[in-house]
């Protein structure tokens, strides 16, 4: 017998299917994208007993039709790749509604194991079901498993074993759908058999006469198949000569009637339906009235657990890094490969620390989402706030995103991943950068009390959030009627039964995403932070005696002589050379060449901003809080400056590890470098009308210091 | 609202109220997302519940084979019920 085998999960979005792959793969797991889409590949292996097993988790579809990107990827991966058994996830407590899949996927003759998920549910909803009825139905064995327990996967595992022991003789389903049908699709069959494809032969041609009797778009464009169409429109003429269908959905029709006799059949209701809990709980919750301040409270809720709990965690790790700073700095004598021990210290211990600093928001902000995913909140959210997001040319999915937006831009991208419109999703993701992320707080911090007065400080505060959020929903606005115009994907989205999510999960989904997180800071971010130092450091200048002299007599007039030395080294270093290279294209926003250097710098990371500040001031260690900084700041710009640079902030490129995330979510470098040169033209563009016209109106153009 | 003055005994789904209870007789052929809809269940003779409008307008719910959907009102346009208003001739 054979040792390895490839196996797919099917099912319907929210069948349970996700938590069987969890719990059957445990942690061997890749996650990835397909190519050309933005659909999430995923698989795993995992041993039953001495048996090799890929498992492939296809995206969750209602049917094997090609009217989605999701479905058009199910379709290939079935048909195309050689997949040697089909678990088929259902949820018993809509049997009628998951069967219609199944429906589809014994027309591909690839043995399958029926799985009959959340059993429980369906006993208590008053469900009973005449499986081996239903077996012989379907041609496939079945078992009945119960959501996430261990007892459910022990059965599944061992139906799995039987069902790969006989694959060679699996059942022939018994689908019918009805006489005239099954003669017209027969037809159709010969006609593909006599063309003898040779790239499908190992699907029954009837499997392809459906889907082009239904003009299924992924069939209809394979070549091959097009000495059939004259057939099929024969047979549709023929059929609809004999019976009132429609052309584009008779099809579906058949089948939803073949599934009601057969349940008809096979499966019993012992109670009266009844409104469910569910139900009740949304009268509540997507109230016409109630349902928006409820959908704000619980935002605020999100964010609050993020921010504020997260925070102690985040003061453990910062101490961890200046212990771990320290510490190398004091068992590392300087006399010993003084270049490396400071590149170590000052360029990968401060640079990635600061970025595993953010773990904790990272992993609390996830948490969150996956509970407001697994309880079923999540598409109530979306229901509330679509009307709102729709004038903008999003959609209700958008929202919650777009709000993460706010805190760090690189986990609101990855959250846009519930939203299944392509075309919603990459305006979603093209708009995002535009919220002001958490990171450009520290620049506005130190900014604004240094330039405006106490009265005016809260409102310019709010006056830059609210220019990004008009700036991201414009941006969107413009996009839905030039870049991504017409009519977009068809929307209809379920709202799942409420479920109590289970810890396990939660955690799960939690480090499955920190997972990706920390990879980023030991890769991207460990590589710009090493070139950031590099280029803050180089060529180190070396001062002359006559050097020396000239700042001696400058530190006279009550300047620090080490900082003034300080500030001549890095003007000389590759940052200061490319500042004073680029500093004509700036001036006309209103830049010198430190604020060039440190906007550049704020590439690898916001926050670098005002580090890169603090050292071109000479200041030293800066920080937000740092007085002395503000009072040099204040000497040498101008309120209008101030502004200015905040605005260039806010609207321009986002950090590189921003523009990574669009990169691998959107798969394309082509999207990631329209968005960062776009950002960048209405960054310089807005900064310039300001500057130019508070210059021409005389507004703020006084030094302050 | 559309009025249900005239009682025509099909209407579109668009101008039902919550709460209406009725039978599916047909999607308008060719429609944006016909397809889709019939692979989602909403074919003839499958009974149909309005549960909800979204607070904003636009999105409509309803209940089909036990699940609940949401869908745009442009799109309920296209799927055409019975009308669950006695008609009197």
């Amino acid at each position: 017998m054979r040792k390895k085998f490839r196996i797919a999960l099917a099912g319907n979005p929210n069948c349970g299917k996700t938590c069987i792959f969890n719990s059957l793969t445990g942690a061997r797991q890749h996650v990835g994208n397909y190519p050309g889409v933005t659909v999430e590949s995923k698989s795993g292996t995992f041993m039953l007993n001495d048996l090799e097993i890929e498992l492939i988790d296809l995206p969750g579809v209602y049917s094997l039709s090609s009217s989605s990107p999701e479905e058009a990827v199910v379709f290939r991966e079935l048909t195309k790749t050689g997949i040697d058994l089909i678990i088929n996830v259902i949820d018993s407590t809509i049997p009628q509604r998951s069967l219609y899949m199944t429906t589809q996927l014994a027309e591909l003759h690839i043995p399958m194991l029926l799985t009959f998920n959340m059993s429980d549910d369906a006993r208590k909803k008053g469900l009973q079901f005449d499986i081996p009825k239903l077996e012989k139905y379907f041609g496939s064995p079945i078992v009945q498993t119960v959501g996430n327990t261990a007892g459910g996967v022990k059965a599944l595992k061992d139906k799995l074993l039987d069902a790969l022991a006989g694959l060679d003789d699996h059942g022939v389903p018994m689908l019918s759908y009805g006489k005239d049908f099954d003669e017209a699709i027969q037809e159709v069959a010969n006609k593909i058999d006599s063309l003898n494809i040779a790239e499908y032969q190992h699907i029954p041609s009837r499997f392809f006469a459906i889907k082009l009797m239904e003009k299924d778009s992924c069939v209809m464009q394979i070549k091959a198949f097009q000495p059939a169409w004259d057939e099929v429109e024969n047979q549709i003429r023929h059929l609809r000569e004999m019976h009132a269908i429609e052309a584009d959905t008779f099809m579906a029709d058949r089948r939803y009637a073949m599934l009601a006799g057969a349940c008809r059949d096979t499966i019993s209701s012992t109670r009266e339906k009844r409104r469910e809990i569910s139900d009740k709980i949304d009268l509540v919750m997507t109230n016409k009235f109630l349902g928006f301040p409820l959908f704000l409270a619980i935002m605020y809720g999100a964010f609050w657990f993020t921010f504020v709990c997260a925070a102690p965690f985040m003061g453990y790790i910062e101490e961890f890094f200046s212990w771990l700073g320290n510490l190398i700095g004091s068992w590392w004598n300087p006399v010993h490969l003084p270049y490396l021990r400071s590149l170590i210290i000052d360029g990968i211990i401060a640079g990635v620390g600061g970025v595993i600093v953010f773990m904790p928001n990272i992993l609390f902000l996830f948490f969150v989402i996956a509970i407001l995913e697994e309880s079923g909140y999540m598409s109530r959210a979306a229901f509330v706030m679509d009307g709102v997001m729709r004038r903008f040319g999003l959609q209700g999915k958008s929202f919650v995103p777009l709000v993460l937006g706010f805190g760090c831009t690189v986990p609101a991208i990855m959250a846009t991943r519930t939203i299944e419109s392509e075309r919603d999703r990459k305006i979603t993701i093209m708009v995002l950068p535009l919220m002001s992320c958490g990171a450009r707080l520290p620049i506005y911090a130190l900014l604004i009390p240094a330039f405006f007065a106490q009265k005016y400080q809260a409102f310019t505060m709010w006056l830059i959030y609210i220019i990004g959020v008009i700036a991201a929903l414009t941006g969107a606005r413009l996009m839905k009627s030039t870049i991504f115009k017409g009519d977009g994907e068809v929307y209809l989205m379920e709202l799942p039964p409420y479920r109590m999510p289970t810890l396990k999960s939660l955690l799960f989904h939690m480090w499955d995403r920190g997972k990706m997180y920390l990879h980023k800071a030991g890769t991207i971010i460990l590589f710009t932070s090493i070139l950031l130092y590099v280029c803050n450091t180089y060529p180190e200048k070396k001062f002359t005696p006559a050097d020396e002299v000239r700042i001696e007599a400058e530190a006279l007039s009550g300047q620090n002589a080490e900082n003034i030395r300080k500030a001549e080294a890095m003007e000389y270093t590759i940052s200061g050379r490319v500042g004073k290279f680029l500093e004509p294209v700036f001036k006309p926003i209103g830049f010198d060449w430190q604020v060039t250097t440190a906007a550049i710098g704020a590439l690898s990371a916001k926050e670098v901003f005002v580090a890169q500040m603090g050292i071109l001031y000479s200041e030293g260690e800066a920080n937000e809080e740092s007085d002395g900084l503000r009072q040099r700041l204040r000497e040498n710009y101008t309120p209008l400056q101030a502004f200015c640079i905040m605005l260039f902030c806010l609207l321009s490129i986002p950090c590189l590890a921003t523009l990574a995330i669009i990169r691998k979510e959107l798969n394309s470098w082509k999207m990631a470098f329209i968005e960062a040169g776009g950002l960048f033209a209405l960054a310089y563009i807005s900064t310039f009308i300001v500057y130019q016209l508070g210059t021409l109106l005389k507004i703020g153009v006084d030094k302050l210091g | 609202m559309q009025t249900m003055s005239t009682c025509d005994p099909a209407i579109p789904l668009a101008a039902l109220p919550i709460g209406a209870k009725t039978t599916i007789i047909g999607i308008t052929p060719n429609s944006r997302g016909s397809k889709k809809f019939a692979d989602a269940g909403i074919v003839p003779g499958n009974e149909l519940f309005i549960e909800a409008h979204a607070p904003f307008g636009g999105l409509i719910r309803i209940k089909i084979l036990d699940t609940s959907m949401a869908l745009h009102r442009e799109d309920a346009k296209n799927i055409i019920v019975r009308n669950p208003e006695v008609c009197h001739a």
